[in-house]
């Protein structure tokens, strides 16, 4: 069983590599057709999948490792969108890529609200609660996206019918719910505490600890 | 003002406000106006439930909360009935105080929860956010409503993508105005006053902590 799970993250790990290589052939395409807005676009992309790894390597700090995966495939998808007008040309590729980024958006909630109900004394929740939470945290986050879309802030076209923007609340509410039941799951079985152990123990240490102490100190 | 005087203060503007509800019945029968005769119906039906819990039940709501269920059913049916919709920024006030109920709502359900069941223990801006997300998430989820009954039936609940997301926003804002009212609440200890009544009645009914 033990081995079997080695395997997997190993898999798991070497899909992101993968994915890395594909989005620096993105780049090369990128700079291949002069394209040079989504150049810089791949590069932050690039950029953001492996920062988990620039990370760990300088802080000595870990990330859960689907976190490193998702940010990856999440990227990916964006790019293709962007670069290869699949968001034009292939039907509903715009929903699937929000979908992947609210499945992260759900994951980031849930792992944080479950750090901090292990680390901070600010906060202790019922697992059924906290499932509530991360599908409210991921439909407001994906509110939020659409409030940015809307502002233009990016100067991006982006397709604004009323259609896309309830599918895509559509596609938030379903992730958020996904992944709030696969993590009921994980943390009765104990395997989220695994999965997130010590990257919590490492936020512990450089955000909440100095926070708590900053509180102590003012009271 | 004392605590006393506040109250009374409440319970007479409860009553004007049902007033007025009836006096809308009144328009609406004398108008003829079927949708809006069942509409007044109804909003007196609810708006009459606290006092229904309270005698019957003895569960006793916040004066507040019967206060903006009241205002947003007035808001509402004025809005159809005296055509009051055609001012300019109506529709955007009667959904600003909607969500604003939403979230006084969810303030009041978190604090009791916080308050009275073992399964929940947050820090007073750990509230304020989950607040804020709430009053969000029913907002999409009102959409989905409207969005879905369009579908079905052909109406034109949604006006489209920036009727919307000023929908949206207006429900944020909403939130965050709650958030901040309800932080400093419970700073003040008002907010304990406020619901504490209604927090026992609701753990010796349903939450059933070990608390004494």
């Amino acid at each position: 069983m033990v081995n079997l799970k080695e395997i997997c993250i190993k898999q798991c790990f070497s899909f992101t590599f993968l994915f890395r290589i594909v989005m620096i052939i993105s780049i090369i395409i990128a700079v291949w057709r002069k394209d040079w807005v989504w150049v810089v676009g791949t590069c932050i992309g690039l950029f953001i999948s492996i920062l988990p790894s620039i990370i760990k390597r300088d802080v000595k700090f870990t990330l859960p490792w689907i976190l490193d995966f998702l940010i990856a495939i999440v990227t990916i998808f964006h790019m293709g969108g962007r670069l290869f007008d699949y968001y034009y040309t292939i039907e509903n590729y715009q929903i699937i890529t929000r979908f992947f980024i609210s499945i992260l958006v759900a994951f980031i909630g849930l792992s944080m609200i479950y750090i901090l109900d292990e680390h901070w004394d600010g906060l202790k929740m019922d697992k059924y609660a906290m499932a509530f939470v991360t599908v409210i945290f991921t439909m407001a986050v994906g509110v939020f996206l659409e409030f940015v879309k809307w502002l233009n802030v990016t100067g991006t076209y982006y397709v604004k019918t009323n259609q896309v923007l309830m599918l895509n609340l559509s596609a938030d509410t379903v992730a958020g719910i996904i992944i709030a039941i696969i993590g009921v799951n994980l943390i009765k079985s104990g395997k989220f505490d695994e999965m997130t152990d010590e990257f919590g123990n490492e936020i512990d240490k450089i955000i909440i600890d100095r926070f708590e102490k900053r509180g102590k100190k003012r009271n | 003002m004392n605590k006393s005087s506040l109250h009374i203060g409440g319970i007479i503007l409860s009553y004007i406000l049902k007033i007025i509800m009836i006096i809308f019945l009144i328009i609406s029968i004398w108008k003829l106006h079927w949708v809006w005769i069942f509409g007044c119906t109804l909003a007196i039906i609810v708006s009459l439930v606290p006092t229904i819990l309270k005698r019957n039940h003895q569960i006793t709501l916040p004066p507040v909360l019967e206060i903006l269920v009241t205002f947003t059913l007035i808001l509402h049916i004025g809005g159809g009935l005296l055509g009051a919709y055609g001012i300019p920024n109506y529709d955007t006030l009667t959904h600003f105080i909607s969500s604003f109920l939403v979230a006084f709502l969810a303030f009041v359900i978190i604090y009791i929860l916080d308050e009275y069941w073992d399964g929940l223990m947050m820090d007073k801006y750990a509230m304020a956010f989950v607040v804020i997300f709430t009053t969000i998430a029913m907002g999409v989820v009102w959409e989905f409503n409207e969005w879905i009954t369009d579908i079905i039936f052909g109406t034109t609940e949604q006006w489209g993508y920036t009727d919307t997301i000023k929908d949206l926003f207006i429900d944020t804002l909403a939130g965050i105005v709650m958030a901040i009212i309800g932080v400093t609440m419970i700073k003040r200890g008002s907010f304990e006053e406020m619901t504490e009544e209604f927090g026992e009645q609701l753990d010796k009914r349903i939450i059933k902590s070990k608390k004494d």
